[in-house]
């Protein structure tokens, strides 16, 4: 019991539905952005992952992005201590038990849309975790019906779509199932206004706004490269500046990763069957051959470190 | 009549309760560490014995329910019930161009606390929530606002404004609004009272130096200037912010170390002042200790405090037409006897004859000069929960003959 109990005035002045704890299923690079940033809003995180020596690997990963966050005068060492206290890993789902929210963030890398899979984990959560919590994933391309319909309690799925990079970008998507219910779209609206966010209302369609705009964008951009037309850096610089994009449209394949790109793609392509979505050849090519972005060092640009140092050889794409 | 005053901070309430107008203390404390590991409740009783609880405390509105419940329980309360508080006064941060004075809350006043948030974002919400919360436990006491900005409110036009674009200030209020009033207020209201001389007559100014540092030039009896701004960055070297800062070097910072506007501001705010020049912390103490062990930094950023401080006193002596009185106060103020000596050092032209017996005096009201300085120069612990709880007082009793 907590010690300072004996001094409520059991006024009950705490407004229902407050959001203290969140849980994060699969804490991939995706799972640490959400895991460092709602702690650094105050809540507690407990994430969920597959190993001891995972959850090791991820504080590590952490540790490292809040130094890079110190080197940048953004938090203060002291700071650093405190986010970090506030979060927790386990590999056990019952942990989840005092989470007023959860998060899968599963990871997206691998081909193929993995709803089975995804829906064995809103299983074991729902078993983890009270009547009233709310079970997300964090969709861009899937549908939360199709994930929903695996639970007891549908109306408590909700999809919350976070955007890379996610402290700098100030808004969510937050989709709504055809059976979440309004309760609980209210819960996750109050928990992306808690960690400093604005939520955009979406209603479940593949790709939300924000993949969805961006798929055809992409796929325009390689056939202009395709064609001959311009380079990668003048087709990205001119989107930048004509079009006041933080990133030209290359630059941000690389940084979603090609291979996450070609899935979107996929996904968009067989739900609207539209040739807007399919797949660009110059995305395939590039995927074969593993170059797949920022992650790996190489997409449309080389990269050192996040820096991009050359685009890459026209040979490549022919 | 019974007061509590509510200074509500990012993740702690600094409370005392008052008995007034006797300015009796009946409790004081501090709830720390809201919605953080290892939150507390520290309460002092009346009769200066101290408690620690501890315990999870998960928001503003539960810390406070706590806070009354420590107030009102038999074993270390001096209240039978909530009831028995007759008023609250709260600390407002930013009160913008709307608050002079203090002011009794109602929904329009909170209406305008809100819009004031924007000025505000890290300060005023905290305030807010003490307000809301107060409001539902005790519905039928009247609250009242206390703001930091409002004694600088008499700055003129020539003084408050930036050198910006116009109407940048009739679009936004960018300005200057000045911070720490209430003790700015107090202190100079004290010396006067302690020196036996009117107020309105005499050039004062008051130097607030803590964690957070701020001078103000008295002129007849009301603020003309004040070294915050905008915001607190403004004006004296700080615990962790710059100060003054060439705008140019900012945005040439913010370039090559290509941050956000958001890190910069942290940058500026959080790693700066004393902190950054020094490298090792803060708090003047651990500095002075490092200084003494020969670190060049430390001494650097010990001199640059002071430095900074005893330009703007110089500045403020210009713009007011000579000097009266001096007072220190705040942390530092209280004291730091080497920062005030290295800040007075050299000021003997303006009329300042240090009584070097007094000068390593610290924490309590005193004269530091000698019976013929022609410029008196005292040390004032700042009390602003006091002048909270005196505002309170006569708004609240006001309230009472109205009705």
């Amino acid at each position: 019991m907590n010690p300072l109990e004996q001094f409520s005035l059991r006024q009950k002045l705490i407004p229902k539905g407050k959001i203290q704890a969140i849980g994060i299923v699969g804490c991939g690079t995706v799972g640490q952005n959400i895991a460092l940033h709602s702690s650094r809003y105050g809540l507690d995180v407990i994430f969920i992952d597959v190993s001891q020596e995972r959850i090791k690997q991820i504080f590590t990963d952490l540790e490292k992005q809040l130094d890079d966050v110190i080197t940048h005068w953004g938090i203060t060492p002291s700071e650093k201590l405190l986010v970090l206290s506030r979060i927790k890993g386990s590999t056990n789902y019952k942990d989840l038990e005092s989470c007023d929210l959860i998060i899968e963030t599963f990871s997206s890398r691998k081909l193929g849309p993995m709803i089975e899979e995804r829906q064995e984990i809103f299983q074991k959560i729902e078993k983890a975790v009270n009547e009233k919590a709310i079970i997300s994933s964090n969709l861009s391309t899937l549908m939360i019906s199709d994930l929903a319909t695996v639970l007891k309690h549908p109306g408590r799925a909700i999809g919350i779509h976070f955007i890379d990079p996610i402290d700098q970008t100030n808004i969510v998507e937050l989709v709504k199932g055809v059976r979440t219910t309004d309760e609980s779209f209210e819960k996750a609206r109050r928990f992306v206004r808690m960690i400093g966010k604005k939520p955009i209302k979406v209603n479940e369609s593949p790709g939300n706004i924000s993949i969805r705009m961006i798929i055809p964008l992409i796929n325009e951009a390689c056939e202009i490269l395709m064609e001959g037309v311009a380079t990668v850096e003048d087709i990205d610089e001119t989107m930048r500046e004509s079009s006041g994009h933080r990133t030209g449209p290359f630059e941000l394949a690389d940084r979603i990763g090609l291979d996450k790109v070609m899935k979107y793609m996929d996904n968009l392509y067989a739900e609207f069957g539209n040739s807007k979505y399919k797949a660009s050849p110059v995305i395939k090519r590039l995927v074969r051959a593993n170059y797949l972005g920022r992650i790996n060092g190489k997409g449309f640009y080389n990269y050192e470190g996040n820096k991009p140092v050359s685009n890459i050889s026209i040979t490549i794409i022919n | 009549m019974k007061i509590i005053v509510l200074n509500c901070g990012s993740s702690s309430i600094k409370y005392q309760l008052f008995v007034m107008p006797e300015k009796k203390v009946l409790a004081k404390g501090l709830v720390e560490k809201i919605g953080l590991k290892g939150s507390a409740i520290k309460h002092t009783s009346g009769d200066g014995t101290e408690h620690k609880f501890e315990g999870q405390i998960l928001d503003h509105q539960q810390g406070i329910e706590y806070l009354l419940g420590v107030l009102t329980s038999k074993e270390y309360g001096c209240l039978n019930h909530i009831n028995e508080i007759d008023a609250v006064g709260h600390r407002v941060v930013h009160g913008a161009e709307e608050f002079s004075s203090s002011v009794l809350i109602n929904g329009e006043v909170i209406k305008a606390i809100e819009k004031s948030t924007e000025l505000a974002p890290l300060h005023n919400p905290p305030n807010l929530k003490g307000i809301y919360t107060m409001q539902q436990l005790l519905p039928k006491a009247p609250q009242v606002g206390v703001f930091d900005t409002a004694f600088h409110q008499t700055m003129p036009e020539h003084v408050f404004l930036y050198a910006i674009p116009y109407v940048l200030y009739e679009k936004y209020k960018i300005r200057r609004y000045g911070f720490h009033g209430t003790s700015h207020k107090y202190v100079s209201a004290r010396v006067c009272e302690i020196l036996g001389v009117p107020i309105e007559k005499q050039k004062i100014i008051t130097c607030h130096l803590g964690n957070g540092s701020s001078i103000t030039a008295l002129k007849n009896g009301k603020s003309y200037d004040t070294s915050m701004g905008m915001t607190p960055t403004e004006g004296l070297i700080m615990g962790t912010r710059t100060g003054d800062l060439d705008p140019g070097a900012l945005l040439f910072m913010s370039e090559k170390e290509n941050i956000s506007i958001k890190y910069t501001n942290s940058l500026i705010n959080k790693f700066a002042g004393v902190l950054g020049i020094s490298g090792v912390s803060s708090d003047m103490r651990d500095i002075e200790t490092a200084a003494g062990e020969g670190n060049h930094r430390a001494q650097l950023a010990l001199q640059m405090f002071a430095y900074r401080a005893k330009k703007y006193i110089g500045a403020y002596a210009a713009a007011l037409g000579g000097v009266d009185i001096i007072v220190f106060t705040g942390g530092i103020g209280e004291n730091d006897t080497e920062t005030r000596k290295t800040i007075l050092d050299g000021l003997e032209f303006l009329g300042i004859k240090t009584d070097k017996k007094k000068l390593d005096i610290k924490g309590k009201e005193t004269l530091l000069t000698t019976d013929d300085s022609k410029v008196k120069v005292l040390v004032i612990p700042t009390d602003e929960e006091l002048m909270i709880a005196k505002d309170t007082y006569e708004i609240a009793t006001g309230l009472h003959e109205i009705t």
